[in-house]
């Protein structure tokens, strides 16, 4: 391992957001997943796809923090989501967000990349404060063809 | 699935198969904003030099190992932790099977947990992803 440059990233906060679950939302992505849209409960992978859209940032955006562009090939590395209670349609969720890791890596085959963190959290306003839903961890795996 | 109580390590959880359907990638297109046209558009797929098969959003492929365990455990609302490792692709006409195994079952304060390995394959090709969930068996009364 040997440092990619960009480790002054770690930290970096996304603009962060709202997302609003609602019901169509609920109801079509139940749909592509083949899954039951008619179930109240709405599916779990909501949490992630609310804590992108609601991250204030697009791809290209978050591309952009490392000088890569969708054409370099990007790839998912991990993704771990932790759902502290369940998803509620209808709701709206403050979605905040921040770079947590940074690691450049040399395989044989692959060549040299950098494997980016990054987690979201979902948070519920609540007559309580604000109450934490849900963490979603994702990693992301730059080509670095030219390092 | 059978009572919590059946439930130990080695227990298999019912797999769930299906055929990834093109027209679904192209409504998670919408829903997820995503403009990478690998994902609907095959002219560009052939421009790339890939296969010409649409290539599954991963939140598909997650989701499909996510609806296995809540099937199984007895709602959505029973997933708790999900952590997965992308080790390949699915594309459009392929069949898939999610599956997995309870690995260990333990008190916690919000009831009985399994934690439980998982895996999303192509049928007759490769693993997609692999990877742990917890899921709530039983809350605690």
């Amino acid at each position: 391992m040997s440092d990619s440059g960009y480790e002054d990233r770690v930290g970096r906060e996304f603009p962060g957001g709202e997302y609003t679950l609602a019901p169509w939302r609920v109801w079509l992505t139940a749909d592509v997943l083949l899954d039951d849209p008619w179930d109240e409960v709405p599916h779990p992978v909501l949490a992630w796809m609310a804590g992108v859209a609601g991250s204030g940032m697009s791809w290209d955006d978050l591309f952009a923090w490392f000088d890569a562009t969708a054409e370099d090939g990007p790839m998912f590395g991990e993704h771990h989501t932790t759902l502290h209670r369940p998803l509620e349609a209808g709701a709206t969720y403050q979605v905040s967000g921040r770079v947590v890791s940074v690691v450049r890596k040399v395989g044989r085959r692959a060549g040299t990349m950098d494997v980016v963190g990054y987690e979201l959290d979902l948070h519920l306003a609540g007559a309580d404060g604000r109450e934490h839903v849900a963490r979603c961890y994702n990693s992301i795996v730059f080509p670095r063809r030219r390092a | 699935m059978s009572t919590a109580a059946d439930v130990g390590p080695g227990t298999t959880i019912p797999s769930l198969e299906l055929v990834v359907d093109p027209e679904k990638m192209k409504v998670m297109t919408a829903l997820l904003a995503d403009p990478n046209p690998i994902h609907f558009d095959t002219r560009a797929l052939a421009a790339l030099g890939m296969d010409e098969r649409p290539v599954n959003q991963g939140p598909l492929n997650m989701g499909y190992l996510q609806t296995m365990l809540a099937r199984w455990a007895g709602g959505r609302d029973r997933l708790l932790s999900f952590r997965v490792r992308f080790q390949g692709n699915v594309l459009a006409g392929d069949r898939v099977r999610a599956q997995g195994q309870v690995v260990e079952v333990r008190e916690t304060e919000r009831g009985r947990v399994a934690t439980c390995e998982i895996s999303l394959e192509v049928v007759g090709g490769a693993v997609a992803l692999s990877g742990t969930a917890d899921v709530l068996l039983e809350e605690t009364g």
